[in-house]
């Protein structure tokens, strides 16, 4: 699954850290969701979704 | 909000992580000639100790980083997790040493109390982690128990066919913990931690 979180945190010039915090999750969950190494549960991608105001639709993709 | 960098950690960090394994290394070696373990080991005992010093350069690596880490970091559950290390790394090395110091009576409950500690700070750190962190740990428990399973029942049958000797219970704990400790790395690096 691709998405589109590294583009998304640093159009708002956030850290991976930054993301982490306001996700509750862990530096190396963001930096693993962003290399494509870790697919997110459907409750965490709808918390990434709200904190980037965005659907999920439009962050990830097949 | 303010960014923090994500940069990789810089080559002071590198250095001083080098320099305290080093120093780790050297305090065993010391370690080993001061209480004569340089005699003739069973090969269990010398997997065990494997184990055990592997736990302890581990959870020393484990706070190298945590204390150079920019204070601005969140703290996550570090502590916890060296915690965990460190009495996993005396759960090895008492029933080997510990009948220097006491009866094998106390050394047996001492193992069993820090066996205890230990089950509550993991199911801490299981409560703390979040949901990747789980996964990898769920990962690493089904990798292990598959390779161990595998292991086992090849060493079974080649016993119960009378081609290999008896393994003790106390030498297959020391097999288990190495292969964890794998499996463990391999999961890990799977999501991209090192």
């Amino acid at each position: 699954m691709n998405n589109r979180l590294k583009v998304l945190r640093a159009e708002r010039n956030w850290s991976q850290a930054d993301l982490a915090e306001q996700l509750g999750v862990s530096r190396q969950t963001v930096n693993a969701l962003e290399t494509g190494r870790y697919d997110p549960s459907l409750p965490l991608a709808f918390r990434i979704a709200t904190v980037f105001g965005q659907p999920i639709e439009s962050i990830f993709s097949e | 909000m303010i960014a923090r960098s994500d940069a990789p950690p810089p080559l002071a960090l590198k250095i001083l992580g080098i320099v305290a394994l080093a120093s780790f290394g050297a305090a065993t070696g010391a370690a080993v000639a001061t209480l004569g373990i340089n005699r003739a080991m069973a090969w269990s005992d010398e997997v065990a100790l494997v184990m055990a010093v592997g736990l302890l350069a581990m959870a020393i690596a484990s706070a190298v980083v945590m204390a150079t880490r920019p204070a601005s970091a969140p703290k996550s559950s570090g502590l916890l997790q060296i915690a965990t290390l460190l009495l996993a790394s005396a759960m090895f090395l008492l029933p080997i040493y510990g009948q220097q110091f006491a009866t094998a009576d106390v050394v047996f409950g001492a193992v069993i109390v820090l066996l205890v500690v230990q089950t509550a700070a993991n199911v801490m750190l299981w409560k703390r982690a979040d949901e990747m962190l789980r996964r990898i740990m769920a990962e690493t428990g089904a990798m292990a128990f598959i390779a161990c399973q595998t292991a086992l029942f090849i060493y079974a049958a080649a016993e119960r066919l009378s081609l290999v000797g008896p393994v003790s219970s106390w030498g297959l704990i020391g097999i288990t913990m190495g292969i964890y400790l794998c499996a463990s790395c391999i999961a890990a690096a799977r999501r991209g931690i090192h």
